[in-house]
């Protein structure tokens, strides 16, 4: 899931305009689940905004629970024809979701003006409903095989690929001392597997090329086609 | 000089000091010694080589090339260190370069402290790679190519120098990385500061084995409040309350003989089951020659 946080109130007035009539779309899955865009929120902001002087031309957050703002056809089917009227008075759209979502906004509204509500955060796993915590950084190539399930990219620090750096103290990380060492985790992972051979071999540096930014993926029952700076790579999902 | 000539050496013992570059550039005024050339002033001919760190502790400071540079115009022998936090795998392969050609014949590879730690907390952490892959890769070039294969011409010789924290718990996961430095390149150890005699002893007694030089590492304990601070601020490193209390026992005006008196005695203890020390004096380098007469360690074969 997408991580999101609610952008300071404050810093949402200063986007809108003065006559600015606002439509505020939410995302009934992970903003949802973060309560930052969820139909209370999304309601919730509308409120608040029109208690500070904003014109809202309406909200909605499209689908029911679990559905993403993402899903680009039930986004558009929603804001353009559900609210069709609303949506037509609107000079734009406050978006309480991810980045994705607020793109998921322009493309459905045809090139709506969008603001961002949210700051988007991190990819994580729902620990708990009050929990969501980043165990992936979406870099492209996944390395976990060799360190029992763990993202040294993401666990520690600063990355490192080959083992810990010096800088943990009582399996504390330099940066956070309230933090665990990734390196620790994992080591401690393997050896409780008993693949502390894992942890020998080099590992090569990272492709970077398969972490490029704008990164895009073509879907099919039979094939994935992800296109980065490394090229196309073609995967069967049969094979 | 390699330092690599004098650890090949029969039981050759390499002492090696360390000063940190200004934060700020060298003075185009000749007549102005900037602080580090000073420091190392107390160190000439009494050390094998010197460290110039590279933006130590994440702070922003003058190049460790460009002191380095310095240095070797002032007839000391510099460690290039290169830390992979700043640099991407271009720059880090064009920076060893780039030292090889002004003069250094020995490099250090590290992690580097996180930004964290510094003074540019919100600048963008690199390490594009670790250390142990930025080592393989500088052994490559000396080997004649770059990280990617390519062919370079008039391929750099220098001594491949990496570092080692005995104070790491589980030690077990240290000394493997340890290994996997040796294995991509390696020559030679420094460690983190130890303070502690029981730690450093369950350390070299399992990194002996791997057979490659390690050098004592050692921080002059200043003050009592240094100590609580190394504690509190620098990772990896614990100065245990005995040696806090002891630097703590004399007067200001008697500290600097206190803590060579230190430094000395630790070194001491341990300098038989090492092939060197790398002091890390923090400014003091005009007690380095006062504790190595009281170590009873000196260089020997190299020009003062």
């Amino acid at each position: 899931m997408h991580a999101t946080i609610q952008k300071p109130i404050q810093e949402i007035v200063r986007y809108i305009k003065p006559g600015e009539k606002v439509f505020v779309v939410g995302c009934n899955n992970c903003a949802w689940k973060c309560h930052s865009g969820g139909e209370d929120e999304t309601k919730n902001m509308a409120r608040r905004l029109e208690k500070r002087g904003v014109e809202i031309a309406g909200y909605s957050t499209p689908g029911p629970q679990g559905m993403s703002l993402c899903k680009l056809d039930h986004t558009r089917k929603v804001l353009m024809e559900d609210y069709a009227d609303p949506v037509k008075k609107a000079d734009s759209f406050l978006v309480l979701a991810c980045g994705q979502g607020i793109h998921t906004v322009i493309d459905a509204t045809d090139g709506g003006m969008v603001h961002p509500g949210c700051d988007t955060i991190f990819g994580g796993e729902t620990v708990s409903e009050t929990q969501i915590d980043e165990f992936c950084s979406l870099c492209g190539e996944c390395i976990v095989e060799y360190t029992g399930g763990l993202c040294p990219l993401t666990l520690c620090s600063k990355g490192l690929l080959n083992g810990a750096c010096g800088g943990a103290e009582n399996g504390m990380c330099e940066v956070d001392a309230q933090r665990e060492c990734g390196w620790v985790l994992i080591y401690e992972r393997l050896k409780k597997l008993g693949r502390l051979d894992l942890m020998l071999p080099y590992r090569e540096p990272k492709n970077f090329a398969k972490w490029s930014r704008p990164r895009s993926l073509q879907v099919s029952p039979e094939e994935a086609i992800f296109c980065s700076q490394d090229g196309k790579i073609t995967i069967s999902n049969q094979d | 000089m390699k330092l690599n000539t004098y650890f090949d050496k029969i039981g050759g013992f390499v002492i090696t000091g360390e000063v940190g570059p200004i934060k700020g550039a060298i003075p185009r005024d000749r007549a102005v010694v900037p602080r580090c050339a000073q420091e190392a002033e107390f160190l000439h001919g009494r050390v094998h080589a010197i460290n110039v760190t590279d933006n130590q502790s994440a702070v922003m400071r003058l190049g460790s090339m460009a002191a380095c540079v310095g240095l070797k115009a002032r007839g000391h022998e510099p460690i290039y260190q290169l830390t992979c936090r700043d640099r991407n795998r271009i720059a880090l392969q064009s920076d060893i370069l780039t030292a090889y050609s002004l003069g250094m014949d020995n490099m250090l590879f590290l992690t580097g402290d996180h930004i964290r730690l510094g003074d540019h907390k919100t600048t963008k952490p690199v390490f594009d790679l670790d250390s142990v892959q930025l080592i393989k890769m500088a052994k490559g070039l000396r080997e004649g190519h770059d990280i990617v294969g390519n062919e370079i011409e008039n391929p750099p010789d220098f001594t491949i120098g990496a570092v080692v924290n005995p104070n790491f718990v589980p030690l077990d996961l240290q000394l493997m990385k340890m290994k996997k430095k040796i294995d991509a390149g390696t020559e030679f150890f420094q460690t983190q500061a130890v303070y502690d005699d029981k730690i450093f002893d369950e350390f070299i007694k399992k990194a002996e084995k791997f057979g490659k030089p390690v050098q004592l590492g050692v921080v002059i304990l200043k003050s009592p409040q240094m100590g609580t601070f190394m504690n509190k601020n620098v990772s990896g490193i614990t100065v245990p309350q005995e040696w806090i209390d002891e630097i703590g026992s004399v007067n200001k005006a008697d500290r600097k003989k206190k803590a060579a008196e230190m430094m000395a005695g630790f070194i001491k203890k341990h300098k038989s089951k090492v092939q060197g020390v790398h002091i890390m004096p923090l400014g003091w380098t005009d007690i380095v020659p006062d504790i190595l007469e009281q170590a009873e360690i000196k260089i020997n074969g190299v020009e003062g």
